[in-house]
């Protein structure tokens, strides 16, 4: 059985939830150019959400088939992305990771700042850190796609495109160039790129 | 009526025990994004803040001088900051502070 990358986002519900999909979606989307297998999806145990409260996104990305289809959680996820920085603080993000693993952060503070708050940071192989806020400016408020809708809105119109610009750089489970025609900002997607700051921990 | 075994005994759903003043099985301070602090001085203990908060986070002590905050029930909505009529409480972001970390293993 091949390995399948887990990747979870950490998002707040209602005022952040579109952000954290897109982040999710378009992930998979991008690694489906290349032809993988992919799956995106909510954690139907944080629904429905309500403003603020801690919601999960995932996504899966593999090469073969992914045989753990039908399990409706990342139990080891290898990628934590953090849509709210204060969520490091509230609870433990990076549950079920087995060690080596990368979390991409939406802060403007030194990764350090961050890693303090963050008992179990051992399991890190790096901590990548982007102003995701500063650089697209504002939040995508929206419902649109949420029930498998169509997405009207588009993907990655808000702080979404730079922190996948971070995950691109961070680590190499996609593509810019994918991300790049999937993303809808996608001058956002190449600042978060460029202007990401990647610390290994130690 | 049945006599159901103790060990057999589930809660009604949706049904927590009755608190006193807490709910230690529904802690929501990991929602807050800013947390309201206050500066002792200029507060003239109007109670704006304690009658507005909507999860009765600002409490009034018992010596009447001073007005507490509940760092686990506060989802840092910040109606008090909008309230106070003496500008004595402002917004700081929560990772400025080094305590106040609610780190719940469940969600909710």
């Amino acid at each position: 059985m091949a390995h399948v990358h887990e990747i979870t986002v950490w998002t707040r519900g209602v005022v952040k939830d579109k952000e954290g999909r897109d982040v999710a979606s378009a992930l998979t989307s991008a690694a489906d150019k290349e032809g993988k297998f992919t799956q995106a999806f909510d954690n139907y145990v944080d629904l429905p959400d309500r403003v603020n409260v801690p919601v999960r996104k995932y996504a899966r990305i593999s090469d073969e088939e992914i045989e753990m289809r039908y399990d409706y959680e990342n139990e080891n996820p290898e990628v934590v992305v953090v849509v709210d920085s204060v969520m490091v603080k509230g609870m433990d993000i990076l549950r079920g990771m087995k060690g080596g693993g990368i979390l991409v952060v939406n802060t403007n503070r030194k990764p350090e700042d961050i890693l303090k708050f963050i008992p179990n940071k051992n399991l890190l192989k790096a901590i990548a850190c982007v102003d995701a806020d500063g650089i697209a400016g504002s939040s995508t408020v929206d419902f649109s796609g949420t029930e498998g809708g169509v997405d009207a809105t588009g993907v990655g119109s808000g702080i979404a495109a730079p922190l996948l610009g971070a995950v691109a750089k961070a680590t190499d489970l996609v593509k810019l160039e994918n991300l790049t025609a999937v993303v809808k900002n996608k001058e956002a997607l190449r600042l978060g790129y460029e202007n990401v700051v990647i610390q290994p921990v130690h | 009526m049945f006599k159901i075994p103790k060990e057999r005994e589930v809660p009604f759903a949706g049904v927590t025990p009755a608190p006193v003043a807490e709910q230690p099985m529904m802690i929501t301070g990991n929602w807050r994004t800013y947390r309201p602090v206050l500066d002792a001085e200029k507060c003239d203990l109007c109670l704006n803040c304690v009658h507005y908060c909507p999860d009765a986070c600002w409490t009034l002590d018992d010596a009447e001088e001073s007005v507490l905050w509940n760092s686990k029930y506060c989802k840092g909505c910040l109606i008090c900051v909008n309230e106070c009529t003496a500008e004595a409480l402002i917004k700081v972001h929560e990772l400025d502070f080094e305590d106040g970390v609610v780190r719940l293993e469940k969600l909710f």
